[in-house]
């Protein structure tokens, strides 16, 4: 009986993830990031003593963006992929219910974008390891973990907005979408404060419900500047954003499945 | 010969019908003016256990349409579709049909063997199960040798075989063939039709669209005609070839669309 459940959802997602991993231009994506990663080397050597520090941030910068760029445009063509190709007649012929396929298509995605993230993060621990004449990983170890595991928190986010866009939209809108919203919740604090400030009772409550309405993912933001002072924020704050994060992404597949229930496949 | 305008009753009170469309209807709306124009217009018909049943007509008669509601990709707008007593779509009648798309085109990144252990899955057979229904399968449809080729390779008849193989891989008590012999040569046209009357005499029901009549009229028991959405003759193959004054289904076939 779980098995029923459970077996279309793995078989979705593994199928998902053979997908995205046999591309090509995934491996043109990770060669470009190396790369970039690399240069820090370069602009390392300009600073005075902060040369593993460079490498470190422009890495992670690099891991962050082109993690978010395959995020987003692996997300949004999931579903019109399977329409464009027809597959979808196949799949939705079987006993497989909407919330499953969403669910195995989710998830075979983060177990790529995982991949991709844990595979750059061990390039750039071999490039700090490599410049670093004293070798001391240990001194850098825990927070590039930290951070990674921050992107890849991030990218789970970035991820369920895409996939519920390619629910109902072309590519080329969910993409538009989904960059909108994820540049937006880095600016989720700024509604709160505009309303704060606004003298007309109207548009403070408008602006409320904007931002209650928008994700909020300024927290990421505190941990990430926190983490980038060699500090360790506190539980509360880990809880916290791992709850919303988690609660947002349950919010936005569940919207995904229901929206794909209601679909027809002419 | 029995021609119908607009059928109302087929049930043969002594088969069990297996697949029943009651008054289906169903129009295209139009995305800008939401013009709506009838695709289905009030179709019933029913197919009953073991039978192998031909729906014929003219491109665009909305005989994929027909096939899409009875398993469930789209919705009629009104009437009903039952596929083993339940309702078309619904999880349980799923698990016993099997469903061929027309121009089936599959995932480029697997191969053979891959896209049907994928379809497995998602009927979440057990896995000495799969692997021997895989074998199985591999061997009726003649791709054994070419499984483990990645799918971008495959002929389009290599796909129309992998399609077929993938429809049959739950052991389906219905099946939903659209077009099942389009596009291969005579060759692929006889092992489609090998296969037909392998799973008739396993006394499987099967339903299917095909322009190709003379195949149509090796292997079904009975056929409908639809014209414009509309079902305007039913009869068996026995009753046209016999009885009906027809000199082969092909006159039939454009006596009753008026060609």
């Amino acid at each position: 009986m779980v098995s029923s459940v459970i077996n279309p959802v793995i078989a979705i997602a593994i199928n998902t993830f053979r997908e995205t991993v046999r591309d090509r231009v995934l491996y043109a994506f990770f060669v470009f990031a190396c790369s970039i990663t690399v240069l820090g080397i370069l602009l390392g050597s300009l600073s005075v003593g902060q040369d593993i520090r460079i490498i470190e941030d422009l890495g992670l910068t690099v891991i962050a963006i082109i993690g978010g760029i395959i995020s987003v445009f692996a997300g949004t063509n999931l579903v019109y992929k399977e329409l464009e190709r027809r597959t979808i007649y196949v799949i939705f012929t079987k006993p497989v219910s909407s919330w499953q396929f969403i669910t195995g298509k989710y998830l075979g995605l983060v177990m790529c974008i995982f991949v991709v993230v844990l595979a750059m993060g061990v390039f750039l621990l071999g490039l700090i390891w490599m410049v670093d004449p004293t070798h001391h990983m240990q001194l850098h170890i825990g927070s590039i973990i930290a951070s990674l595991a921050l992107v890849f928190l991030e990218l789970l986010f970035v991820l369920a907005l895409a996939t519920f866009f390619s629910t109902f939209s072309t590519p080329i809108m969910s993409v538009i979408f989904t960059l909108s919203l994820w540049f937006i919740g880095h600016l989720g604090g700024s509604l709160l404060d505009l309303s704060k400030m606004s003298s007309n009772p109207a548009a403070q409550q408008l602006l409320t419900a904007l931002y209650w309405c928008l994700p909020d993912l300024a927290q990421l933001t505190r941990v990430r500047s926190v983490l980038m002072y060699g500090k360790e924020p506190s539980q509360e704050i880990i809880i916290f954003m791992l709850a919303y994060v988690f609660a947002f992404i349950f919010f936005l597949l569940g919207l995904a499945s229901l929206v794909n229930e209601r679909r027809e496949f002419p | 010969m029995d021609t119908v305008q607009q059928p109302k009753e087929h049930i043969d009170v002594t088969g069990v019908n297996v697949i029943e469309a009651r008054g289906l209807k169903k129009d295209r709306v139009s995305s800008f003016l939401l013009k709506r124009s009838p695709i289905l217009d009030d179709l019933s018909l029913t197919v009953r256990e073991g039978e192998t049943y031909g729906l014929l007509g003219p491109n665009g008669a909305g005989k994929t349409t027909t096939v899409k509601i009875l398993v469930g990709l789209i919705k009629p707008d009104s009437g009903d579709a039952l596929v083993l007593g339940q309702k078309a779509g619904e999880p349980e009648a799923l698990k016993q049909i099997g469903f061929l798309p027309e121009n089936p085109y599959f995932y480029s990144h697997l191969t053979g063997y891959e896209f049907l252990e994928f379809i497995g899955q998602l009927f979440a057979l057990k896995k000495k199960e799969l692997k021997e229904r895989m074998a199985e399968l591999l061997e009726l449809v003649g791709m054994t040798a070419d499984a483990n080729q990645p799918m971008r390779k495959y002929s389009k008849g290599m796909l129309q075989r992998l399609g077929i193989a993938q429809s049959l891989i739950n052991n389906p008590k219905v099946i939903f063939w659209d077009e099942p012999m389009s596009g291969l040569d005579p060759i692929g046209r006889r092992d489609v039709r090998k296969i037909l009357e392998r799973l008739k005499s396993e006394g499987k029901t099967i339903f299917f669209n095909s322009h190709l009549l003379p195949d149509v009229s090796d292997v079904c028991d009975r056929v409908g005609v639809l014209v414009k959405g509309k079902l305007v003759a039913e009869d068996s193959i026995k009753d046209i070839e016999r009885g009906g004054g027809y000199k082969d289904l092909e006159e039939y076939f454009l006596t009753k669309v008026g060609g």
